[in-house]
């Protein structure tokens, strides 16, 4: 109530004002119902309904697409507890689930790799990753490029902070470099150069080379922010532990890293929102993820001209999986902050 | 852990003419010599930047000195500063900050039991009935799964001083334990160290505290500009001072 009468004084103050804010609302309102009207009556929607398993899985065996919808699954269930279990109330320890979470994330990578793979020891049909496309291949990019450039960029921050001159100086170059190229340059130098530098028998798949160089390049820009944590930690946490007789190795694990990336974490969270993002440029490479798998829809004849359909399906699928990222990214943030800084200072 | 256990005779602590400057300032210590007995509280007093801190800093190994030896529970130290000797020294000397230095990402049980645990290598268990138990004896049981952040200093002080004795140590430092803190929560802080001091721990203490140094100390410690000024025991310091610096410095205190 009180806020209406706020609006209405505002605008009857301001004639130049709500004229604007007219226009802008009547703007809104037409782009919506455009969108709306040609979403509803002019869209052909058969290029997203008919490829369905497509955008899923790409070109996962028919009789196998069980494999990946099982992975998602459990994605998606292990998403919803993160998301909806209680947190623990301040002054308790958290409970066995809270502590297990983390760890169930971490499985999720490895058990996607077995489900996917299959072969060997896992009792299910060998796959080549080959096959691997769509959304599944999306997230595998994500999940494998991440957890490679965290602890990358760890070292990484390590090195720009450390003492020794070579180990410092050799970070910076290697973050300074890494942030001036464009990323698909990287990823293109990666399809390249990474067989030369392995021997000639060991022949890497194209979906390894493009997870190493784009973690390669995402662990510049991780440092970065951790570097931003480490240096917030004030000397004294270092000296406090040195007084407990923690060595070195132990206060850096245990007290300085800990809170460096807990402070890193929102900024952290953007860098994987838009490492999920920029996968889609692994679709100029030739790999089939979301964005290749609707690249590769559209030269089909049958579904010609289709363009508009396929890119706003697209956007939604990316919009999702993006809110969905920043929904877990701020439960993980509210879950381990916060620091409550000491009072008094 | 069995070597060098200090006899009855041995103090705790020996400096012999010690030396440190920062950088390219004035000396910070200058020529130190002094000694702290088993069982005493020997308080340290002086002005602001007369070295206090810098002084109980090297008896850990905090800070490096320049020249002179150290001598601390029969670990030797001198300019040098070997880092395994200070290690050995660290897992029996105790230390207590201004600002506290908690953890703050872990909770109040953690701390205490972080450094039992991964520098002793003692069992969760145990270590965790010990923090209780500390916890217990500074009043502040009920606090052991919250952060740090979530309680007031005075109380933040006492699970800092629990931290340290979790380590069972011999030697027990303190650098302005209560400068940092609200007039109405200086007594609690100053109640679990006279506990501790009537257990017969050894205490260093650095502190403006003229009425817990008179109860509690056995000697005082008076410093100026990085020099020994005077060290006499706790009666004669506050009675009759023999150096007219001294006697100026609890002048000022008491106005
Ligand atoms: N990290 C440092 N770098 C450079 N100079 C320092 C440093 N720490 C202390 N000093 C200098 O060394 C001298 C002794 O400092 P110290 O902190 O030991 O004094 P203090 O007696 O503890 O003083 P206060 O009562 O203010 O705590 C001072 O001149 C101070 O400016
Ligand atoms: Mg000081």
């Amino acid at each position: 109530m009180q806020r209406r009468r706020q609006l209405l004084r505002h605008l009857r103050r301001h004639p130049l004002d709500s004229a604007l804010s007219l226009a802008i609302v009547l703007l809104l309102a037409w782009a919506l119902w455009a969108t709306g009207q040609w979403v509803v009556e002019v869209a052909d929607w058969r290029v997203v309904s008919a490829n369905l398993p497509l955008y899923v899985s790409g070109a996962y065996p028919a009789d196998q697409r069980w494999r990946p919808l099982v992975w998602l699954g459990l994605i998606l269930t292990l998403t919803l507890v993160t998301l909806l279990w209680p947190r623990p109330r301040s002054g308790q320890r958290p409970g066995p689930m809270r502590v297990a979470l983390p760890w169930l994330w971490l499985l999720m990578l490895p058990l996607g790799l077995a489900v996917l793979a299959g072969g060997a020891g896992t009792g299910l049909t060998a796959v080549s990753s080959r096959a691997w496309g769509g959304l599944v291949l999306t997230l595998l990019l994500t999940g494998a490029s991440g957890l490679l450039a965290l602890p990358l960029g760890v070292i990484l921050a390590l090195g720009r902070t450390s003492d020794l001159p070579v180990l410092r100086h050799g970070s910076r170059l290697y973050i300074d470099l890494m942030r001036a190229v464009p990323l698909i340059a990287v990823l293109f130098f990666g399809q390249l150069l990474v067989p030369l530098f392995l021997p000639v028998e060991l022949e890497i798949n194209r979906v390894v080379r493009a997870v190493v160089a784009f973690a390669l390049f995402a662990s510049a820009y991780v440092a970065e922010d951790v570097r931003g944590g480490l240096q917030s930690i004030p000397p004294t946490q270092r000296e406090a532990a040195a007084a407990l007789g923690l060595n070195a190795w132990q206060s850096l694990q245990l007290v300085v890293l800990p809170q460096a990336l807990q402070i890193a974490i929102p900024a952290l969270t953007n860098q994987a929102i838009g490492l999920l993002q920029n996968t889609s440029l692994m679709a100029l490479l030739g790999l089939v993820e979301l964005l290749g798998i609707s690249r590769s829809l559209l030269a089909n004849p049958a579904f010609i001209g289709r363009h508009l359909e396929v890119y706003v399906w697209l956007a939604a699928l990316y919009w999702l999986l993006c809110t969905a990222m920043a929904l877990l990214a701020r439960r993980l943030e509210r879950s381990v902050q916060p620091i409550p800084r000491a009072p008094g200072r | 852990m069995t070597t060098a256990l200090p006899s009855p005779m041995q103090p705790a602590i020996q400096a012999s003419a010690i030396c440190k400057r920062y950088d390219q300032g004035p000396a910070a210590l200058d020529q130190v010599s002094l000694e702290v007995r088993l069982g005493e509280v020997l308080v340290v007093m002086g002005p602001s930047g007369s070295g206090k801190s810098t002084l109980i800093r090297t008896f850990n190994g905090l800070e490096a000195i320049d020249a002179g030896a150290l001598n601390v529970l029969g670990i030797h130290l001198d300019a040098d500063h070997d880092e395994r000797q200070i290690r050995r020294i660290r897992r029996r000397v105790g230390m207590v900050f201004q600002q506290f230095n908690l953890f703050p990402h872990l909770s109040i049980l953690d701390n205490i039991t972080l450094a039992p645990i991964r520098v002793q290598k003692r069992s969760r268990q145990e270590a965790e009935s010990q923090a209780r138990q500390l916890l217990e004896q500074m009043g502040i049981a009920e606090h052991i799964h919250k952060r740090p952040g979530q309680l007031s200093g005075g109380q933040q002080q006492r699970v800092a001083i629990a931290r340290a004795l979790a380590l069972k140590p011999e030697v027990m430092l303190f650098d302005e334990p209560t400068s940092a803190l609200d007039p109405e929560r200086v007594k609690e802080v100053l109640d679990a160290m006279r506990a501790l001091a009537s257990q017969g721990m050894t205490m260093v203490v650095v502190t403006h505290e003229l009425g817990f140094a008179r109860e509690v100390a056995d000697r005082v410690l008076f410093m100026d500009a990085g020099r020994v000024v005077e060290l006499n025991d706790a009666r004669s310091f506050f009675h009759h001072a023999e150096e007219e610096r001294s006697r100026r410095f609890l002048n000022q205190m008491q106005h």
